[in-house]
């Protein structure tokens, strides 16, 4: 499928500003990496309490994407730590900045299996940064999100992830005056992420969180794997 | 983060940093609530009190007057020594269980049941219009889950999880936040007359509910989960009435 030519300026300032957004979880994930050489370096075990040192991290992170960025962190690989068997260090940030808490022991009816979702998972499998959703996170931010991740590694080990999670409302806000702009050549225009959900929508009669079933091969609309429809195309895939 | 656990309807109650000028009186019904709701349990251990008070956003002499009207309240045992703390008292007996259903008229029983129909309902419609194979998958998951679960709390939050990730499957935070309050609100009651009963009519309901919306059948999705929530209301009156005349 061809792009519409004015592709790569529409979805320019998301990219760009989640391309920020991976680079402050990047830190955060160098951060974490420094943590667990230190351990490594001084012949002790990796603990809980090490992760304190993220703190200012995270925090300033959190700062520098108030509005946009929800919840920003560290979620440990199974026996990472020497002292638990499981960790999520997360933060999310509304009026103030406070830690989030869940059950994280898997006898427990409320055990929350942070390995099975797909930000955890993806960067695990392919050690690559992964962008997760949208989808109702009703863990942290009790919003519509998306969860952007990297893989943090020492020594060739998988350690965990670190992550922060994006208010799919403001990345809709952002697109808008473009999906739906007066003149397209096109008429307006749909993105959907790679499975087909719909993320932002220029035309009211197909709205974001609905699915998109596009008929013929797709091609990402940039670098992240997000795909814009327009045209017959669009139509196309409206009607399925 | 991603979806699962109960967690947050437990986090919420019981580990939201309270607003300042929260104090003693908040952390004791907030904690009794919690014990109430059974989302602490009978014999459990409470975290530590600087790690409470940290969790609660209040200083640990708060926290200990909370735990001392807590004790007075009968709720709360404090043990000393090696292997003590603080441990959650609810002792299991049935007039306890049926108390929070004494408190609720036939018609507040109806009005719970109409109000969990249309969330129910119309999140069952959205998740069949909605949902990716990934989605389903899960559904099955916890479908299975609440299959293979003995124990009385333990089915109710299985079934708790379901519904809200039916909800969450409709990409609707708001039906997300409502199935998370209701059951929050009636879970024990759901759950109530099921003691000794079988789980297999509310799982055969659950299997043709995620058969719907992976057929993407959205209003025989609806009419499944509307069915569902009436039968288990309709359960629920029978056995309010029942009280009435024991």
């Amino acid at each position: 499928m061809t792009q519409p030519p004015m592709t790569p300026h529409l979805l320019a300032d998301i990219t760009a500003l989640i391309e920020r957004v991976l680079a402050s979880v990047t830190e955060v994930a160098e951060a974490m990496t420094a943590v667990a050489a230190a351990a490594r370096a001084g012949r002790r075990p990796l603990r809980r309490a090490d992760l304190t040192a993220l703190r200012p991290v995270v925090t300033k992170v959190l700062a520098r994407h108030r509005g946009f960025a929800a919840g920003a962190g560290v979620v440990l690989a199974p026996d990472a730590l020497a002292d638990a068997p499981r960790c999520i260090d997360w933060w999310w940030a509304d009026q103030g900045i406070g830690q989030l808490e869940v059950d994280l022991d898997p006898a427990s009816a409320e055990f929350y299996d942070y390995t099975t979702t797909e930000w955890y998972r993806e960067p695990a499998r392919t050690g690559r940064p992964c962008i997760a959703g949208p989808y109702v996170d009703y863990i942290c931010t009790h919003k519509y999100t998306f969860t952007v991740s990297v893989p943090v590694v020492d020594d060739a080990r998988f350690v965990g992830v670190a992550g922060a999670d994006i208010l799919a409302g403001e990345v809709e806000r952002m697109l808008l005056p473009g999906l739906s702009m007066p003149g397209r050549a096109n008429g307006p225009a749909v993105l959907v992420s790679g499975d087909g959900r719909v993320i932002a929508s220029g035309t009211a009669s197909i709205v974001p969180g609905t699915v998109l079933r596009p008929g013929g091969p797709v091609t990402a609309a940039g670098p992240l794997p997000w795909v814009l429809l327009s045209g017959p195309a669009l139509v196309d895939a409206a009607g399925r | 983060m991603a979806p699962p656990a109960l967690t947050t309807v437990r986090a919420r109650t019981l580990f939201t940093p309270l607003d300042t000028g929260g104090r003693a009186d908040t952390v004791t019904r907030r904690l009794a609530q919690a014990i109430r709701l059974g989302l602490l349990l009978d014999g459990e251990r409470l975290p530590a009190e600087s790690q409470l008070a940290g969790q609660l956003g209040v200083s640990t002499v708060t926290l200990r007057e909370a735990l001392a009207t807590l004790r007075t309240m009968g709720l709360v045992e404090t043990r000393r020594g090696r292997g003590g703390g603080s441990f959650v008292r609810a002792p299991g007996d049935p007039g306890r269980l049926e108390r929070p259903l004494r408190l609720l008229s036939l018609h507040e029983l109806t009005d719970i049941g109409d109000h969990r129909a249309a969330i129910a309902g119309t999140a069952a419609r959205l998740a069949a219009e909605r949902a990716l194979p990934a989605d389903v998958t899960m559904l099955r998951e916890h479908a299975e889950r609440l299959r293979g679960a003995a124990a009385l709390t333990e089915r109710r939050r299985a079934d708790a999880r379901l519904h809200i990730e039916i909800a969450a499957t409709a990409q609707s935070p708001r039906l997300t936040r409502e199935e998370m309050d209701l059951w929050s609100e009636i879970g024990d009651l759901v759950w109530l007359p099921m003691e000794g009963m079988d789980v297999a009519p509310a799982a055969r309901d659950h299997d043709r509910l995620i058969d719907a919306i992976e057929a993407r059948a959205p209003e025989r999705a609806r009419e499944i989960a509307e069915r569902h929530v009436a039968a288990e209301t309709a359960r629920l009156l029978d056995l309010r009435l029942s009280l009435h005349h024991g």
